[in-house]
């Protein structure tokens, strides 16, 4: 494990002499600006018609965090959920194509030193972008009362699916030796993942007891989604513990699957 | 330095590498020869510890490939077909990188790079992207990958494949050197290649291989003593019949 740090670095600094760094930060930093502004002129509107039509019951329970904070945090983890495979596709399957697989397979590294420090080097672009993201919800303190438990709850929740997403790629990337095939196979994992909540609305699994329950959990936005209204819970916590750590044992595997054949 | 003991492979049906076994003592350079597809490239990634033998064992060093793999991994420089680099980046951040994973403590990395670079010839390039390398030069990069942890093993793939007749000159030269050495600089070298005359020129003995079977292992001086060239070794023991062809 001595040289998780090692693999990492050299991870982080491949992707930013690349263009897809740079590409990855500049289209989210537009999209994120870009769905920023749009909340706060939705938000702006819907306080002058609450004021124009004197509803100021309405306008009491008015909250900065759940119309505006969330809903934004909400659309960037879509944004996320298309831009981390750009990150991870080339984590695994860039190796294979340079030929550079076998320099680190008969290097003393052990399997899980390439797998953690993959990941992590990955994991820590993804913390980049949603640091970033983080600069929007701190203009709103300059100028508003937004509550910074929420505030804060719902950046951990977008950093947790950002690392979940990034664990996903990882694995679709040690599947192949060609990076669209491991974006293509992360997206669409991605997407279903998405989608499972709505699968099992379908009915067509079963009641809410039984598999239907099941998908439920296993989609990321159920849990997202209670950390963007502020609940902390370990539940919580432990689906991306355990997401990330199955992905991440998948990916040791078909990494040293190599040595199988 | 190399003792393998009966290196077998087996690929589903397919027999790679039949019960191989052979032992190199320290300072020698040894040719693996054979046609394309003879299984050398498969032994010698079993050497290296990037797949494991089906059967059989073998030991780098001292150190066995299965009981202690990481001490087995860290004796040998090994260079694949085809280098193993990364195009993005500069010879010197590579090789400071390949230092640190090959366990190069960290005050001795700086000595441990400018030395191979040095080795290599590769000073005057140490501050270019690989991507926008020669194929001489990348071929060096991937030499000076191999040797920058200083094992007391080498092992190279086809190192001069692919490389116009100066550059094949000069990478000869430089293996030759690296075995030439004394003490613990002196490095045991196993290269392999379907160009006799590249055996010739580095190797003082040869094992020859032909589909997965040791055929030959002979040391170039007895077979001169005995009147034998390479060729017609080459040509009986893969059963071509115009051995300058296969020398091509």
């Amino acid at each position: 494990m001595r040289h998780v740090p090692t693999v990492a670095m050299r991870e982080l600094r491949s992707l930013f002499v690349s263009p897809v760094a740079y590409v990855v930060l500049s289209l989210f930093c537009v999209l994120a600006g870009l769905f920023f502004v749009i909340g706060v002129a939705a938000f702006d509107t819907w306080v002058r018609q609450l004021m124009q039509f004197q509803a100021f019951d309405q306008l009491q329970e008015l909250n900065l965090n759940d119309q505006l904070v969330s809903n934004f945090y909400d659309t960037m983890s879509v944004i996320l959920l298309i831009l981390t495979p750009a990150v991870t596709m080339g984590l695994f399957a860039a190796e294979k194509t340079n030929g550079t697989q076998e320099l680190l397979l008969t290097s003393p590294l052990t399997i899980w030193d390439i797998v953690l420090g993959k990941y992590l080097g990955a994991a820590l672009f993804v913390a980049l972008l949603v640091l970033l993201v983080a600069a929007f919800p701190m203009l709103l303190f300059l100028y508003g009362d937004p509550e910074i438990g929420k505030t804060v709850s719902g950046l951990i929740g977008l950093l947790l699916v950002g690392w979940t997403y990034t664990a996903m790629g990882c694995f679709a990337s040690s599947l192949t030796r060609s990076q669209i095939v491991s974006f293509l196979i992360t997206l669409v994992l991605l997407l279903t993942l998405l989608l499972l909540p709505a699968i099992s609305d379908l009915g067509v699994v079963g009641d809410a007891e039984g598999l239907g329950r099941t998908l439920r959990w296993l989609s990321t936005g159920e849990h997202f989604q209670q950390l963007l209204k502020g609940l902390v819970d370990t539940a919580d916590l432990a689906y991306f513990a355990v997401i990330i750590g199955s992905m991440l044992l998948l990916t040791k595997a078909a990494v040293e699957s190599v040595r199988w054949r | 330095m190399i003792e393998a003991r009966a290196l077998t492979k087996r690929y589903g049906e397919v027999l790679a590498v039949n019960s191989v076994s052979f032992k190199v003592e320290r300072g020698e350079v040894v040719g693996f020869l054979g046609p394309n597809g003879a299984g050398k490239t498969t032994t010698m990634r079993m050497l290296t510890g990037f797949v494991p033998p089906t059967d059989g064992s073998a030991s780098i060093a001292g150190h066995d490939i299965f009981e202690d793999p990481l001490a087995a991994r860290r004796s040998v420089g090994y260079l694949p077909e085809t280098p193993p680099l990364y195009p993005e980046m500069t010879v010197t951040s590579y090789l400071r990188y390949v230092a640190a994973i090959k366990d190069v403590p960290r005050a001795r990395r700086r000595e441990a790079i400018d030395r191979a670079l040095e080795r290599c010839a590769l000073t005057q390039v140490r501050g270019r992207v690989i991507g926008t390398l020669s194929k001489g030069f990348r071929q060096r990069v991937g030499l000076a990958q191999a040797i920058v942890h200083d094992p007391p093993v080498l092992i190279l793939d086809e190192p001069t494949v692919g490389l116009d007749p100066v550059q094949i000159g000069e990478i000869r030269g430089l293996i030759r050197d690296l075995a030439s050495g004394s003490g613990d600089s002196q490095h045991t070298v196993v290269l392999s290649t379907h160009i006799m005359a590249e055996v010739s020129a580095i190797c003082r003995r040869v094992i020859l291989i032909n589909e997965g079977h040791k055929r030959v292992d002979a040391s170039l001086d007895d077979l001169a003593r005995e009147g034998r060239s390479l060729e017609s070794l080459f040509a009986r023991e893969t059963g071509s019949e115009t051995p300058v062809e296969a020398a091509r």
